[in-house]
């Protein structure tokens, strides 16, 4: 097709604020889907993403539109991420695009994450449409909305859209003003073909999808294709369109988006970022903009039952095929047994393979405390990854310890703002900058990641009352005086409870971590103490007393099988407890460390 | 059949009452009194049909309900039929509410061969009767209490309740002296267990505090035992000579034949328990088919782990080669590092005083119950 009736846009929303069901909309009136088809929210293929309300995986969708000048385009619809986990994701999303729907809740306003990835798209070069959605709520403040929109990208406030997604008022207008506003595509179809690989899924019988945008010259089937980062050949096995069912087109030509089937069963081969180009005519330069995904975050999971190790591991693997950013690799606890240290873009897409672990492929699993990855210069000059306490080398070997920080955007009411800087202060932060957008401020620190991964998102949300919103980026890595804090059990150290942290809140934390230990861990036979210890120091110690009664009351009556059944579940409870060396010890026993609370332990 | 394999032990369910009290979570039947002669006739009927099963009787136990409100007129037919089974110098006993006591009745029941009278009294505290729904205050209780004394019943026992919700330490200690000023032959002190479907833990709700009822537990044994009771059992202290051999032969896993509405029985490897309500007993009765039950089977490991269940209960040693071995046998010589089993020769279990205090943690140790 002609380049100049191409249109490639995202659209850019916060959760929630519309973004499924505007692209569902869309699909309806172009008649890319029918009435009956419509399953709300097709975008977002898997349950547990459409619970959270949330998209990860990006897909293209072309749909044709004819306007009101009575031509007929093609518009492909460019999904991204909605999360702060997935910035690289998205920035490739926008990359492939020309524009973006930048989408805002009616009622609610500009978010944290919006801002951010708003930022990303105009730096991009992206024509940005601003548009207001949910007018026909109640509480909707469409005016004051639009306004702060157009201020935010320059724009003039009557060019701001005003719609519902959810009754469809507006929605055409939306498609014009794509068709009027986002210009198309220039890319020189005689040139060495380029394409940008933006997202990529596997399917079980067509191995791994890649989901191009082509910004060069032209693919066709057979064509033997390089992956310019990895080098890595492959043969574009077949070649075709989302509609938003499959449907194959032979070829994909400069400005055109698509999918590409090479056969490979392995989605790490094909990053998303990297540049195809054919083996025939091979482009000079790859497309700029390409990272190795590094995960972020990082914590051990291991089987509540032992038994279940090999289901957890095919259990990874086949979770690792839809996702090549999740890595993963087996760890030995004294404490857990067998299990795996997994790494993490951030909190939700831990959460999210957690969920997914237990939920479909039916494992009970306990994941310690998440931690970031330290940098450790060692005496000798060595430079170590540590992604686990149980790495980090004997404090006598260590020269520095450094660790990842985050630059963090926090937007917030102006009552909040006390609350806000409270808790990034509490949490090691610097302070960088504040300014007002729209009624509220944005405040922004730089704080260390390890602070983030704890419970700052709960305590964001609780001390602000869900009002503040957060997007954090990687900002370097910083050395401090950080120390590995380790608990010990009736004298044991128990390696899952172990952690890193900074020595000025190794004090309090240590103490608001025995206090919830001592609550959570049942009494034994013998007195528990619970220590904390920083090297052979002991600084923080609660005791667990010994057991002193445990009967069962009246057995008499000759109801005795009552009785052996009430043993029974008493088994069943214990089951769910692990043994560390001689103690019991409950799953949320590991989990406790997570919550610091509001430092003072009140929680 | 050879005498061995006869039942020697007997119990009755007598189960109707005047009111159901808060903590209660047993087969009781509340305002049926009228059904009271029905209820007679079908557990006479229930009595042949098992009679079978029995052999010269032991033990024999009027429990409920409240036993005495049937009435002494009921309550002696029920026991004449039961005299021609006992055996020489058998233990029959009946509880019995004090306000429910009188003279006349005891009588009847003394004449009728009743050797053992067990007195709900729970409590000597009245906000804590009050509580628990009992009628009787203290002043009704002593009085039943010296009544049966004058009746001359072998045995005198009284039940006891601690961990009622309001419970001071200090009402406890007065429980405690109140009856060791009593001086029963036998008495039953258990932790009130608050039973999710009964009245009080609706309006209680509430898990009381470890340490209370840690200390109100040791409290309980190291005084009666002080008071020259012997703590034969995890809640029952008796005189030497008056523990309750009905009670025993549970607890040591001897077949047993219960009668009536909700009643258990177990004979030979097999159990079965009479469905609770009261219209499909007599309805069966009438039809003069057995009453509504249900079967369990026990298979000898679940026979194995019951004895050690019931056992560990028990101040004597267990003999190995009597009770079975346990599931997890080097959990012994763990639980002796402990000090919660005594040392002792092989082939005996024997808890220490710490160790029946942690009797039910003991026993996960040792046993598996999946």
């Amino acid at each position: 097709m002609d380049q100049r009736l191409i249109r490639n846009f995202c659209i850019v929303a916060h959760i929630d604020h519309g973004k499924s069901t505007l692209a569902d909309r869309i699909l309806q009136i172009t008649g890319a889907i029918h009435e009956r088809d419509m399953r709300a929210q097709v975008l977002d293929s898997m349950d547990l993403e459409r619970e959270r309300g949330i998209t990860i995986k990006a897909q293209a969708v072309r749909v044709f539109y004819t306007a009101r000048d009575g031509v007929t385009y093609q518009l492909n619809l460019i999904d991204t991420p909605g999360h702060v986990d997935f910035s690289y994701e998205v920035s490739r999303s926008l990359a492939a695009a020309e524009g973006a729907l930048l989408v805002v809740d009616a009622s609610q306003g500009i978010e944290a994450q919006t801002l951010a990835n708003t930022y990303l798209a105009v730096e991009a070069g992206l024509e940005v449409v601003p548009v207001v959605n949910k007018i026909d709520l109640a509480q909707a403040d469409p005016d004051l909305h639009a306004r702060a929109l157009a201020e935010l990208i320059g724009e003039d406030p009557d060019r701001v859209l005003r719609i519902s997604a959810k009754t469809g008022l507006g929605v055409e207008d939306v498609l014009e003003a794509i068709v009027e506003r986002v210009p198309p595509p220039r890319g020189d179809r005689e040139a060495p073909p380029r394409a940008l690989i933006f997202d990529s899924v596997y399917d079980q019988y067509r191995g791994v999808v890649a989901f191009v945008r082509v910004m060069e010259g032209v693919f066709r089937e057979g064509d033997r294709l390089i992956a310019m980062q990895t080098g890595l050949g492959v043969t574009a096995e077949e070649i075709g369109v989302m509609g938003p069912a499959m449907t194959r087109t032979r070829e994909l030509a400069a400005g055109e988006t698509g999918y590409l089937i090479t056969g490979l069963k392995d989605l790490g081969q094909l990053r998303v970022g990297d540049t195809l180009t054919a083996a025939a005519r091979r482009a000079a330069e790859p497309l700029p903009g390409y990272r190795e995904v590094k995960p972020m975050v990082f914590c051990g999971l291991f089987p509540v039952d032992s038994e279940d190790y090999p289901d957890l591991r095919d259990s990874l693997e086949r979770l690792s095929l839809n996702d090549a950013s999740l890595v993963w690799e087996p760890e030995v606890s004294q404490a857990l047994g067998f299990g795996f240290r997994c790494g993490f873009l951030g909190l939700l897409h831990m959460d999210i393979v957690r969920e997914r672990l237990e939920r479909e492929y039916d494992l009970e699993l306990l994941a310690t405390t998440p931690n970031v990855e330290y940098r450790v210069t060692t005496t000798s000059g060595e430079v170590l990854g540590v992604r686990s306490p149980a790495e980090l080398p004997n404090p006598s070997r260590i020269e520095t310890i450094e660790e990842p920080f985050v630059r963090c955007s926090i937007l917030v009411p102006r009552d909040g703002v006390g609350a806000v800087m409270g808790l990034c202060q509490d949490r090691r932060g610097v302070f960088v900058t504040m300014e007002p957008i729209e009624e509220r401020q944005q405040i922004v620190y730089d704080l260390p990641l390890a602070e983030i991964v704890l419970d700052f998102y709960d305590q964001l949300k609780s001390r602000t009352r869900g009002y503040a919103s957060l997007d954090y980026d990687l900002n370097g890595y910083r050395e401090g005086p950080l120390v590995k804090l380790d608990i010990l059990l009736a004298g044991d150290p128990v390696d899952a409870l172990s952690l890193i942290l900074h020595r000025d809140v190794a004090y309090p934390r240590a103490k608001i971590i025995v206090e919830r230990l001592q609550k959570v861990i049942p009494r034994q036979f013998f007195e528990v103490a619970i220590q904390a210890a920083i090297g052979s120091k002991i600084i923080a110690r609660e005791t667990v007393k010994a057991k002193r009664k445990d009967v069962l009351a009246k057995c008499y009556g000759g109801d005795i099988t009552r009785k052996r059944k009430l043993l029974e579940r008493q088994k069943e409870g214990k089951k769910r407890m692990k043994q560390v060396g001689s103690i019991e010890v409950p799953q949320e026993a590991f989990l406790s460390v997570l919550e610091i609370g509001d430092g003072k332990g009140s929680r | 059949m050879s005498a061995p394999t006869r039942t020697r032990h007997l119990y009755l369910h007598l189960p109707f009452c005047a009111a159901r009290c808060g903590y209660c979570a047993f087969v009781v039947e509340v305002g049926s009194l009228a059904r009271r002669d029905d209820y007679l006739a079908a557990l006479l009927g229930e009595l042949e049909r098992e009679r079978p099963l029995l052999g010269a009787l032991d033990t024999v136990y009027l429990g409920g309900g409240t036993p005495t409100l049937m009435g002494a007129e009921r309550l002696t037919v029920l026991l004449e039929r039961i005299r021609p089974l006992l055996a020489p110098g058998a233990e029959v006993s009946v509880e019995a509410n004090p306000e429910t006591v009188e003279p006349a009745l005891l009588a009847v029941l003394r004449g009728a061969g009743v050797t053992r009278l067990s007195l709900g009294v729970q409590s000597f505290q009245p906000h804590l009767l009050g509580s628990l729904d009992r009628a009787a205050g203290p002043a009704r209780s002593r009085e039943a209490f010296a009544l049966a004394r004058e009746a001359g019943f072998a045995s005198v026992s009284v039940d006891l309740l601690f961990g009622v919700p309001g419970q001071t330490p200090d009402d406890l200690e007065d429980d405690i002296a109140e009856l060791l000023a009593l001086g029963p032959d036998h008495v039953s002190w258990y932790e009130l267990e608050l039973k999710p479907g009964s009245a009080l833990a609706r309006r209680e709700g509430v898990a009381l505090d470890e340490e209370f009822a840690a200390d109100a537990y040791e409290r309980v044994v190291a005084s009666l035992e002080g008071g020259g009771y012997r703590w034969y059992e995890t809640a029952n202290f008796a005189r030497p000579g008056h523990e309750c051999r009905h009670s025993l032969a549970y607890w040591q896993s001897r077949d047993y034949v219960g009668l009536g509405v909700g009643a258990v029985s177990t004979v030979a490897g097999r159990r079965w328990r009479n469905a609770p309500g009261l219209d499909g007993y007599l309805r069966a009765a009438g039809a003069g088919v057995e009453p509504p039950r249900t079967h369990e089977r026990l298979d000898p490991a679940t026979r194995r782990r019951e004895r050690w269940m019931l056992s560990l209960r028990l101040d004597r040693p267990l003999q190995l080669a009597e009770v079975g071995p346990p599931d997890h046998p080097e959990a012994i010589e763990r639980l002796r590092a402990l000090g919660l089993v005594d040392e002792g020769p092989a082939g005996l279990v024997a808890l220490s005083r710490r160790g029946r205090f942690l009797q039910n943690a003991v026993l996960h140790e040792l046993m598996e119950y999946a």
